[in-house]
């Protein structure tokens, strides 16, 4: 298998589409219950949470992306055989697979799951689940550009939704704010940290890089998107605070449609049913990357068609969605899929990178030494 | 190419054929509906709650637009579905509009039923809650030929046109429960009341958690939105011994008029207004509650000089005086009354670092609590004569 991955000059996209596909891919279901989450932990100080784990995320952005400069034009799966070699770069390339399968069935699950407490109360799960995979697949099809596509457009239709959060303003109590600064670090530090699931997506760097046209910018634009993810989320559980009491903050499982309710046109009464509808739109990015990625690797790695990387891992989300019946199983899959987020989209592209950078310092040193000698 | 078309049809294929039978969704048909627009909650006995229902037909052909449903039961769902029993229609909640708990519930306690309306997602987060004065039973039974229309569109009308015009404060359902679960406010539902067969709203009922423990009348009602909202329009009316303006009333030439009344009273009207509420002394816990205030004068019953501006001054003077009084006089009721309306306990919490006190300490150091009340209103305008 090749390190680096040259895609046709027609499939190349430019470099800042990546605001939009980071943007679009980190924000998705977990947005819906952020507030809630991190107010657990963090209280009245949570938007200062969120606005750390943004500039955590950025750092880290930094240092994925310092890390594919190393390389020429390779993603993860290359630099994984690279630096591990053949066995051991394959297996930590088959977890991360798997990692990006469980993704996409988590976000999947949770939005069906939202539809049903919201909108339809008795719809099988399994039917939405499947016109929803359907519609993932039928994206993945059309390849890298129609994924990067659904992106745009999806940031594009639902950005007004972030308008409209500021409509439940005029009913907030100020007071909730202060005094400012009194969680502690390890508060405030538990709060960032448990907006994982929601900042998660800007791993997909890692998959989509060969496919930016001016690499050079990369890094900037990747920077953007996750500035104004990071924006966003911090007015959303700004907001939340504001608008909702505290107890009834930490009972609301998901805040930001609850604010939504409050929200009243004239002949529109119930806006959260639309909020509810447009969300699939949000997600839809979500899954479309996560199954592109993920399916990317049977290319990569088996050298089968990526096609039929599609479908088994469509079929396995689909036949998983059988097992999770109630709220709570979805809650202890949820956290479980958090906590492995954690670790393969922070902690680990650091470790990485870092172990790349030494890598290609001795290199250097050594081409350097040959030459001198 | 020809491959890939044939996926294509069959995803649309599919997906349009989910989404065009709508399978597994209900299909809900207007016609067939019973829209629940009131709610009245009685407490029968004890473990038992009446609930009666108003609901609304779409039913062209139907003679009475309204139905007026009864049932006993102990939670909201099966309240719901005796009432369900004795209908032709489908209940539905999402047009749900008022909901009026009797007086009686309201001092043993309400959340159990308010919180059934918040798991419901269907009930919007903008349904006005009520008190009775009596029982809800009377006020949801009202004859409709009287009021003309819906009673439940009729009570949110009501409240609606006394909200925006900032005579009452709002008692939405996002509103009483964003002031119940706050540990620093306590939440306040007007009280509506039958009177000769017009249903009106008599004061607001004060709450301590979620059990109604006062009525404030609607003359102290102003002062109440004076120190919660910010106040645009709404008048009070002042009341003031007469010797005490003696200077200033104009004689219109040795006449006197205004004699029917042995005081003087002077109505006033708030263009726009800002109160601050500030802990100004942690350990003694003295609140400052400042109001500055714009207003319009509208109305004497005595003649008086208002072109002198001493003479404007000296009545501003007055009335924030007796502004003062009335509000301290307010503040310390809420505190007999173990109320915060207001949300002082927010202002103190905002405001005292460390770890959050609970509901239970706020109410304790709440009864220690002092108040220095400054208002400081000017009259900008004195209606179209001097």
């Amino acid at each position: 298998m090749k390190v680096n991955l040259h895609p046709k000059e027609g499939l190349l996209i430019n470099a800042f589409m990546l605001v939009f596909i980071i943007h679009s891919v980190q924000v998705g279901v977990g947005l819906a219950g952020l507030p809630r989450v991190v107010y657990l932990h963090a209280k009245h100080d949570a938007w200062i949470s969120v606005f750390l784990a943004g500039t955590i995320t950025s750092v880290v952005l930094i240092f994925m992306v310092q890390m594919l400069k190393q390389y020429d034009s390779a993603d993860l799966y290359g630099i994984h055989v690279d630096v591990f070699g053949k066995w051991a770069g394959h297996s930590l390339n088959f977890m991360y697979m798997f990692y990006m399968t469980s993704t996409f069935f988590i976000i999947l699950m949770n939005y069906v799951e939202i539809v049903q407490v919201w909108i339809f109360p008795t719809l099988p799960t399994w039917q939405l689940t499947l016109v929803l995979v359907l519609l993932v697949i039928y994206a993945v099809y059309g390849g890298i550009r129609v994924v990067v596509g659904v992106a745009f457009f999806s940031v594009v239709g639902t950005i007004w939704l972030a308008a409209v959060l500021f409509v439940p303003l005029q009913f907030g109590d100020f007071t909730h704010l202060f005094p400012i600064m009194n969680s502690n670090a390890k508060q405030l530090l538990m709060g960032a940290h448990s907006t994982t699931l929601s900042m998660l997506g800007f791993e997909i760097i890692l998959f989509v890089y060969p496919f930016v046209k001016e690499k050079q910018k990369a890094m900037f634009f990747v920077q953007i998107g996750n500035m104004i993810t990071t924006i966003m989320f911090t007015c959303a559980t700004l907001i939340s605070i504001v608008f909702f009491a505290s107890n009834s903050l930490e009972k609301t499982i998901w805040p930001v449609l609850s604010m939504f309710k409050i929200v009243r046109l004239p002949n529109l009464e119930r806006f959260e049913f639309i909020a509810v509808s447009f969300w699939m739109l949000i997600i839809l990015p979500n899954m479309c990357f996560y199954l592109w990625a993920a399916s990317k690797g049977f290319s990569r790695i088996l050298r089968k068609k990526q096609k039929w990387g599609v479908w088994i891992i469509a079929i396995v989300a689909f036949g998983g969605s059988f097992f999770i019946k109630s709220r709570y199983q979805m809650d202890t899959a949820t956290d479980l899929v958090a906590k492995l987020g954690f670790y393969f989209a922070f902690c680990y592209p650091v470790l990485l990178s870092i172990i790349v950078f030494i890598k290609k310092w001795y290199k250097r040193r050594e081409s350097k030494h040959a030459e001198t000698s | 190419m020809q491959k890939r078309r044939k996926w294509l049809i069959l995803v649309i294929g599919i997906t349009s054929f989910f989404l065009l039978t709508s399978c597994g969704v209900e299909t809900k048909q207007l016609e067939r509906l019973g829209l629940i627009t009131a709610i009245g909650f009685d407490l029968k006995k004890e473990n038992q709650i009446k609930g009666t229902i108003s609901v609304t037909k779409f039913d062209p052909m139907a003679k009475v637009m309204t139905n007026l449903i009864s049932a006993d039961a102990n939670t909201l769902q099966t309240l719901r579905a005796e009432e369900n029993l004795a209908t032709d229609q489908r209940l539905e909640m999402g047009q749900l509009r008022c909901v009026i708990y009797s007086k009686e519930l309201a001092e043993k306690g309400i959340i159990q039923l308010v919180n059934a309306l918040n798991r419901d997602p269907t009930v919007g987060n903008m349904v006005y809650l009520t008190i009775a004065e009596k029982d809800a039973f009377s006020i949801i039974s009202m004859d409709e030929k009287k009021i003309k229309v819906n009673i439940g569109t009729y009570l949110y009308n009501l409240i609606r046109q006394n909200v925006e015009r900032e005579l009452l404060i709002s008692p939405t359902l996002h509103e009483f429960n964003h002031k119940f679960f706050d540990y620093g406010q306590d939440p306040v539902l007007p009280i509506i009341n039958v009177k000769k067969d017009k249903v009106a709203i008599s004061g607001v009922a004060l709450f301590n958690d979620d059990k109604m423990v006062a009525k404030l009348n609607n003359d102290k009602l102003f002062y109440l939105k004076l120190l919660t909202d910010e106040y645009r329009t709404g008048s009070k009316e002042l009341e003031f011994d007469r010797d005490e303006f003696k200077n200033i009333i104009n004689t219109q030439g040795g006449r006197n008029f205004g004699e029917i009344y042995n005081k003087l009273f002077i109505s006033l009207d708030t263009l726009r207004s800002n109160t601050s509420i500030k802990l100004v002394d942690k350990k003694n816990l003295v609140f400052k509650v400042e109001v500055v205030m714009d207003s319009r004068l509208l109305e004497t019953t005595n003649y008086l000089e208002l072109s002198e501006p001493a003479n404007m001054k000296f009545i501003e003077k007055k009335v924030n005086k007796e502004m003062e009084s009335q509000i301290k006089k307010l503040l310390l009721f809420f505190q007999k009354q173990q109320v915060d309306p207001v949300g002082i306990g927010n202002e103190y919490m905002a405001h005292v670092r460390g770890k959050p006190i609970s509901q239970k300490e706020w109410k304790e150091l709440y009864k220690s609590a002092k108040f220095d009340v400054q208002v400081n209103n000017t009259i900008v305008r004195t209606g179209t004569m001097d």
